[in-house]
């Protein structure tokens, strides 16, 4: 069986895409969401992330707006 | 993994960050996502938002002020007072800000009345601040460094607070200085390049 049938093709880009994407957008236009423990969170982000740890992260989506892109990491 | 569950659950605009954190190299926030906050508890209205965050640009441009004798070296010095200027262009823009919202004028004044003391712009001290970055502020690029830090900094606070403003008005007043800062940092980042060549 093929695994990957089952999953939604997902745009994965580099950290200097990622800057100069950021970089074009207005800051209320994109999400990013920072899906590590909260204390990595603490010693270093990217400015403006929001944390949602994995294991909580189903906890976090409705207050993820859905018709904005989101930047994961 | 996380972007698969994202997908998986309505979100069709989802773009992974290969490498992660360890990978970015920009400028990065730190402190955890309620430090600094506190001193928008009161984000009940435009008024209170945009009072703190003037209150927060003035503790930012005493910060440059005071750097500015410290260093020794005139570009060094020079640069910490166009940094310092403009922090005074961002309490303008802000208090601009405060009539466009409210449709009342507003001079320093009233503002300067409402000073947090001691505190910059990311929720910290000039203190904390220079034990958490251990600057160095010996060259040009490294004040250039330093400001872009804080302005990341800052960045990363306006956003915190503006998701947990439970007033509209403050909530958009925020994200539209944030959008500011991001500009301020995007300014600092030209000048950075225009130095190293």
């Amino acid at each position: 069986m093929n695994w990957r049938q089952f999953l939604t093709p997902v745009k994965s880009i580099d950290t200097n895409q990622a800057r100069d994407y950021l970089a074009e957008k207005r800051v209320e236009d994109v999400t990013i969401l920072d899906v590590r423990q909260p204390a990595e969170y603490e010693a270093g982000h990217i400015p403006g992330a929001v944390l949602a740890p994995l294991p909580e992260l189903t906890d976090y989506l409705p207050r993820i707006d859905p018709t904005k892109p989101v930047m994961v990491y | 993994m996380a972007a698969q569950l994202l997908s998986g659950q309505g979100f069709n605009n989802i773009i992974n960050v290969a490498g992660g954190f360890n990978a970015w190299t920009s400028e990065a926030a730190f402190l955890a996502e309620e430090k600094g906050l506190a001193l928008f508890d009161g984000v009940t209205s435009v008024e209170n938002a945009l009072a703190v965050a003037y209150s927060l640009e003035a503790g930012l441009k005493d910060f440059y002020d005071s750097m500015a004798v410290k260093v020794d070296s005139d570009p060094a010095r020079q640069l910490f007072h166009q940094l310092s200027q403009i922090e005074v262009k961002h309490q303008d823009r802000i208090l601009e800000q405060y009539t466009e919202l409210t449709g009342k004028p507003v001079t320093r004044d009233t503002f300067e009345a409402r000073q947090v003391p001691e505190v910059l712009e990311g929720g910290l001290t000039t203190e904390e601040y220079a034990n958490l970055l251990m600057p160095a502020y010996d060259t040009v690029q490294d004040i250039i460094e330093l400001a872009m830090s804080i302005e990341a900094q800052a960045l990363d606070l306006y956003l915190r607070a503006s998701e947990k403003a439970k007033n509209e008005a403050g909530k958009k007043a925020l994200i539209q200085i944030a959008n500011e800062e991001k500009a301020h940092l995007a300014r600092l980042g030209r000048l950075m390049e225009e130095t190293l060549t």
